[in-house]
């Protein structure tokens, strides 16, 4: 038999089994497959990203301490407990002297606080869960923002309202390059740092004075690679 | 029309090379130039799995990890704050604090920065008199010692287990033995330390049991020194040379420009008359005797090989010209009374020498080994003293030293049984006292011994009870520096093993209470401070680190030449035949203390490059004539003792000897030092601690492998490093400029278009080869600093060195006699950098302040830019050098995972630690620069105070350097002084033709040679003299360049016709 004549003879045979829309099952699952690895990745790609997958991140924490009730109840200020913020690169946690400062007088049997007492008692310290945290290789400096104009707002969020804190913000580079590259969105008055509730009047207002806070001030935040990655 | 790139083509016989087999162009060296990867880097050679298992097991361990999605859970991560703050820690900021390396030529006066608690990097104290805030590669290294994972933990009696409470008790009751016996029996070995503490309750100890036994022994010491020194200036007088002082300085085996065994002072005076900036200024003149290649030997302007017994009858000889010449008496004495001896070397290079020393007295020195015979060091002093030196270039000081006894009269003691009670405090007599005392054998039979040491190394082993030793900066102490002056040891951390110190041990054997923090030292303090108010001169001593005016008192040393004559009368030089070994400090692990120190084994040796191993260092033509090729075993005897160690063919070396570095062959340490190189202890002894004549040397037919780093690349027959004499500087002071194709480059267009540098700061560094030694201190520095890894001998073999500085050496002219240079290369921050042009993924960037950047989170590991390197100093981590061990790389995911947490205490927190797969290389210490910016924009705040002046940052091997070659800094700044260097003459581009604009420049060596010495000629002329008739031109030299520095006409380009 030639070749040919097989050909013909098998795709008879097989036209006995399937009917002719069988024939276009293969392109459609092609189709399917195609347009479903797309909206896969392209899912993964837009929501496996810091600001979905971080954004919210609100751990338990082993002493439920409330932003709300320190800062905006009672007022106190960032730096009474993040003491070093203005001269270090980490904006240090406070010890578990700090708390009983405060606490070894007011409420100082509550149950909430079990566990900065004991860390007081034995020495060892509170382990808290870390929610803020850039990567290893990535140098983020408390330092020179809060100095130089950029307030704890712009990366916490609200803190100032928060019970339980959480990620605010994604953290991303995409997201850091945003200021880095336009500051004068994000630059404000040195008197409002430390301020959560403080809001420009307007979008014109903060865009014609962070111009002005940036030239005078000769704020030049990097954007090479170096700024961040060592 | 094509251009051409006008690359030199390699000469069948470089003027410069950096390998005999590069010399010589043999097929293996040519080959292996030649492969993508020259040292076949890129290749797998796993050895215990293939390929292909390795590939099964990674698809087997990835579809684990897959189960269960481990992945995608976020790790929980902690913040852990102090539960009480911590007096002066911020965290997240360095302190620090002053200390100091007690060290037996001198504390060396440091600053060790601590990050939360944790010493991390060590920095010279500029501060202290006799520092310029460098240091060398062993205080450097000395911070990895701290948290290394070998280091004993436990206290042991008889190889158990036990406890500080039983120490005690076994501490009182021999106290109680020596109350009743009055020291009967009791003795101590030690380290030598000037330390002011010690020594007071030295005296204490010496008070209430005066029967006592108290020897100092350091394998490297200096007992032939003080005796020459004693017999030469009486009693109590220490000499030191003043190089600052020196137009012409001749070193007779003393390898002085060599900092780890010399002092910071003599390389900073050195230095300080070497470096000239303008064409024309005077600088001095170095004459070397010696038998290997040391830097010293290096720097030299004329340098003679002579065997390590030549010494005397080479001072002999010079000596009796200079007696001549001065008509000084006293010397005519000691030479006369100073035996004869065999002598090869040329005479006319003795007597020229000879006139140039005298003719500068009292500007002139003669310095001599310290390990010599203590009469031919009296000759030099005799020298000196004809020359006019006393009190000017050699000055002298009223020391104060407590006694104390030899190592062979404690072997005599112990031998005779009238030691009882040993402690060993520090040091490792069983591995490096001289054979013939059979140091090690004589322990057994001591009853009690108790060894304090930083490892459980062979003495440990051999002592009845093993304590753990406090490292230097887990303890109080103090120690004075070469000068005397007085610096204090500050504990930095807590011991992280329990260790302790001797001045623990020896308080409590004193009676004396348990001291409380710094109590011992405070004591001593009180006592030397003088009145006042104590508190705060205290406070003063631990912040400045030393105290002020403790310095030994001057005194001009008066020569006594009887003194010295009836040292060289009883003088019996030990005959010279057949071949001799001089064993030498090694310049990677001292005498075998840094054994266990990885930054330190992997720094190869300045001359030979070798990494991980010492070698019997033999010359070519001594090479030639037993047979010998690089590798082959030797087996060396004398008097009934052997030693077998590969030979190194080295050039430069004096013929019919060998050199060998003390301190390897170490045991008992840990698997990965244990068995590195070679131990040369066995065949030294009280008679020949410097070096063994009538030698027999034979080859056992074995063969070994060098790791050597020198052999990984070529020079291509580029001038990459230039030097030029002081006369030619003169006449010609652009030579550097414009040396080999640099005066024949084109104006040169550049197809990309360049980030713009416009940030006010641009950062650039200068080397100045006159005064660069070689000494290594930065390649240390900057491991420390930037958390290199280090990779272990197979990966060195392999070519995977991680070390972001190179220190190149170059030799130049004859195999014999060649001339060395040490160039150090690091990234060169190209503004028009060939490696970022090829980075697929833009993870080496530019900044706008001219940084070459790195970002590891973006490399995929190409290793393109590598590849693309004109400079090759990019380095891959072809494996996870710093998660797991060393000698179990290849097992990939089956070997164990992660660093000792100690190690992990050592890291830099500012610089990322690198993993498998990326590349990286110098950042010009990035983290540095930027610390310094972000200061100086807090210091400004909310105000335009940041845009006057420029911060000020100084790179960590620029801090390191003893000799201050290397600069860096900002050079737009026209007040800096890197600015200011690149502006000399002399400053050169590496490569120029290639238009890639390195920010890091070199400074020409220059040479000043005496045109009188014989082989003048060849000085200073490494780069072979100018011949430009290869390069279609005329003949007219290097006088048309030099009218015509720049302007290289377009002419000279070599066109070829478009393909």
């Amino acid at each position: 038999m030639r070749s040919a004549e097989v050909a013909e003879r098998f795709v008879n045979w097989m036209a006995n089994f399937f009917p002719r829309w069988a024939n276009w099952i293969p392109l459609k699952l092609l189709l399917i497959v195609t347009v479903l690895g797309a909206v896969v990745t392209g899912g993964i790609w837009y929501y496996f990203t810091p600001k979905y997958t971080n954004v919210g991140y609100m751990p338990d924490q082993p002493a439920p301490f409330s932003h709300a009730i320190h800062v905006e109840q009672l007022g106190m200020d960032c730096r009474y407990c993040h003491s070093y913020v203005e001269v270090a690169g980490h904006s240090n946690v406070p010890s578990t002297q700090t708390c009983m400062s405060c606490h070894s007088q007011i409420k100082a049997q509550s149950p909430k606080l079990a566990a900065v007492r004991a860390s007081w008692e034995t020495g060892t310290p509170v382990q808290w869960v870390r929610i803020h945290k850039a990567p290893d290789y990535v140098y983020f400096n408390h330092a020179v923002h809060v100095n130089r104009g950029i307030s704890c707002y712009s990366c916490h969020g609200q803190i100032n309202e928060m019970p339980v804190v959480y990620q605010a913000q994604p953290l991303s580079m995409a997201w850091c390059l945003e200021c880095h590259r336009e500051p004068e969105k994000f630059l404000r008055p040195p008197s409002e740092i430390y301020n959560l509730n403080w809001r420009p009047a307007s979008a014109q207002e903060q865009l014609a004075m962070g111009t002005q806070f940036k030239k005078e001030w000769n704020v030049n935040p990097p954007v090479t690679c170096g700024g961040c990655h060592r | 029309m094509k251009r051409v790139l006008p690359h030199p083509a390699r000469e069948a016989k470089p003027p410069l090379w950096r390998s005999l087999d590069e010399l010589a162009s043999t097929p293996e060296f040519v080959d292996a130039l030649e492969r993508e990867f020259p040292q076949g880097a890129a290749e797998w050679h796993g050895g215990e799995i293939s390929r292909r298992n390795f590939l099964q097991l990674m698809g087997g361990s990835m579809a684990l990890a897959g189960i269960g999605l481990t992945g995608c859970r976020r790790p929980e991560a902690y913040l852990v704050p102090f539960t009480q703050g911590v007096e002066w820690t911020i965290p997240g900021k360095f302190l620090y604090y002053a200390t100091s390396q007690p060290r037996r030529n001198g504390a060396t006066p440091l600053i060790a920065t601590t990050s939360d608690g944790r010493p991390t990097k060590l920095e010279g104290n500029p501060l202290h008199p006799i520092s310029n805030g460098g240091t060398d590669t062993f205080a450097q290294a000395s911070v990895l010692d701290l948290y290394d994972p070998n280091r004993s933990r436990t206290i042991k009696a008889d190889g158990q287990k036990t406890d500080a409470a039983a120490l005690a008790a076994k501490l009182d009751e021999i106290r109680a033995a020596a109350e009743a016996g009055g020291g009967e029996g009791l003795a101590f070995l030690v380290e030598r330390v000037d330390s002011p503490t010690r020594d007071r309750l030295l005296a204490q100890l010496r008070q209430k049991y005066p029967n006592i036994l108290w020897a100092e022994y350091e394998p490297l010491g200096a007992s032939e020194h003080d005796a020459a020194v004693a017999a030469s200036f009486g009693a109590g007088v220490e000499v030191t040379p003043d190089f600052s002082a020196a137009d012409k300085v001749l070193a007779v085996d003393d390898d002085f420009l060599n900092v780890s065994f010399s002092g910071l002072d003599q390389v900073r005076g050195f230095s300080a008359r070497r470096r000239i900036s303008e064409p024309g200024q005077p600088m001095n003149r170095l004459y070397v005797a010696e038998t290997r290649y040391t830097p010293t030997g290096g720097m030299a302007d004329h340098r003679l090989r002579i065997k390590p017994s030549e010494a005397g009858p080479f001072l002999r000889a010079l000596a009796q010209q200079i007696a001549t010449l001065t008509g000084d008496g006293a010397l005519a004495s000691v030479v006369a009374a100073f035996p004869e001896g065999q002598l090869s070397a040329d005479p006319q290079w003795i007597a020229e020498c000879a006139k140039d020393l005298a003719a500068s007295p009292g500007k002139s020195i003669v310095v001599v080994g310290k390990q010599q015979p203590a009469a031919v060091q009296a000759l030099g002093f005799a020298i000196n003293d004809a020359l006019g030196a006393a009190g000017k270039t050699l000055r002298g000081a009223r020391v104060q030293r407590p006694q104390s006894a030899s190592i062979a009269e404690l072997a005599a003691a112990m031998e005779a049984g009238r030691v009882k009670n040993l402690f060993i405090l520090g040091g490792n007599p069983v591995y490096n006292a001289p054979a013939d005392l059979r140091f090690g054998d004589l322990l057994a039979g001591v009853p009690v011994s108790v060894h304090l040491g930083i490892y459980e190394d062979e003495t440990a082993a051999a002592t009845k009870w093993h304590v753990p030793q406090a490292h230097y900066l887990e303890s109080w102490s103090d120690a004075r520096s070469s000068d005397g002056t007085i610096c204090a040891v500050q504990p930095m951390i807590l011991p992280l093993w329990g260790g302790v110190n001797e001045l623990e041990i020896l308080n409590r054997l004193a009676g004396n209470a348990e001291p409380i923090g710094p109590q011992l030292v405070r004591d001593t303090f009180s006592e030397v401070a003088g009145g006042g108010n104590l508190e705060a001169k205290w406070t003063e001593f631990l912040r400045q680190g030393f105290l002020t005016g403790t310095a030994w008192p001057e005194a001009t040393p008066a020569f006594n030449a009887g003194g010295a004559a009836a040292l060289a009368t009883a003088y019996r030089p030990a005959p010279s035949n057949g071949i001799e070994v001089a064993f030498t400090p090694s310049s990677t692990i001292d005498d075998g203390r840094y054994a266990n120190n990885g930054w330190l084994q992997e720094t190869p040796d300045f001359a030979t490059k070798v990494t991980w191993d010492n070698a019997a260092l033999v010359s070519p033509a001594t090479a030639k004539s037993l047979g010998l090729a690089t590798g082959d075993m030797l087996e060396m005897s004398a008097n009934g003792r052997k030693i077998e160690a590969a030979a190194l063919i080295a050039p430069g070396h004096a013929d019919d000897a060998v050199s060998i570095a003390l301190g390897y062959g170490r045991v008992n340490i840990s698997h990965v030092t244990d068995h590195v190189g070679f131990d040369a202890y066995p065949l030294r002894t009280t008679q020949c601690m410097a070096f063994a004549t009538g030698t027999a040397v034979k080859r056992t037919g074995a063969k070994h492998k060098f790791a050597e780093t020198q052999t990984h690349q070529s020079m291509e027959g580029r001038d990459l490093v230039r030097e030029a004499t002081m006369e030619r500087y003169a006449k010609e002071p652009t030579f550097a400029q414009t040396m080999g194709m640099d005066g024949h480059i084109p104006p040169n267009i550049s197809l990309f278009t360049h980030p713009k540098l416009d940030s006010p700061e641009q950062w650039g560094m200068t080397v100045d080869l006159s005064t660069c030694t070689g000494c290594n201190a930065c390649v240390v520095a900057c491991q420390a600093e930037n958390n290199v890894p280090i990779v272990g001998k197979d990966q060195v073999s392999r070519g995977r060195n991680m070390a972001w500085i190179r220190m190149d050496r170059y030799f130049a002219g004859d195999e014999n006699d060649p001339e060395m240079l040490p160039q150090s290369i690091m990234c060169q921050h190209c503004e028009n950098a060939p490696c970022e042009t090829v980075c697929p993924v833009n993870a080496t960037v530019h900044s706008e302040d001219g940084l070459n950047l790195m970002a590891y989170n973006r490399c995929i590991g190409t290793r393109y830019c590598a590849n693309n390197c004109p400079w090759k100093v990019r380095r891959f981590n072809f494996f996870d050098y710093n998660q797991r061990p060393l000698d179990k790389l290849y097992f990939g995911p089956l070997a164990k995972k992660g660093m000792a947490e100690s190690v992990q205490m050592s890291k830099n927190p500012n610089v990322t630690v690198r993993m498998r797969g990326v590349m990286e290389k110098c950042t010009y210490c990035i983290q540095r620069i930027e610390e310094a910016k972000i200061t100086h924009a807090v210091k400004a705040g909310p105000s335009d105070k940041s845009k006057v002046d420029f911060p000020n940052v100084k790179s960590a091997c620029q801090q390191a350097c003893p000799s201050e070659s290397i600069v860096f800094g900002n050079i737009n700044d026209p007040k800096s002084r890197v600015a200011q260097l690149k502006k000399e003459p002399r400053n050169y581009e590496m490569l120029k033709y290639l238009n890639v604009s390195p920010r890091t420049t070199y400074l020409a060596r220059i040479k000043n040679p005496n045109m009188a010495m014989p082989g003048a000629d060849k000085v200073g002329w490494a780069n072979g003299h100018p011949h430009h008739g290869g390069h279609g031109e005329g003949s007219n030299g290097h006088e048309a360049h030099a009218a015509d520095p720049h302007g290289a006409p377009a002419g000279h380009a070599k066109e070829a016709p478009a393909h």
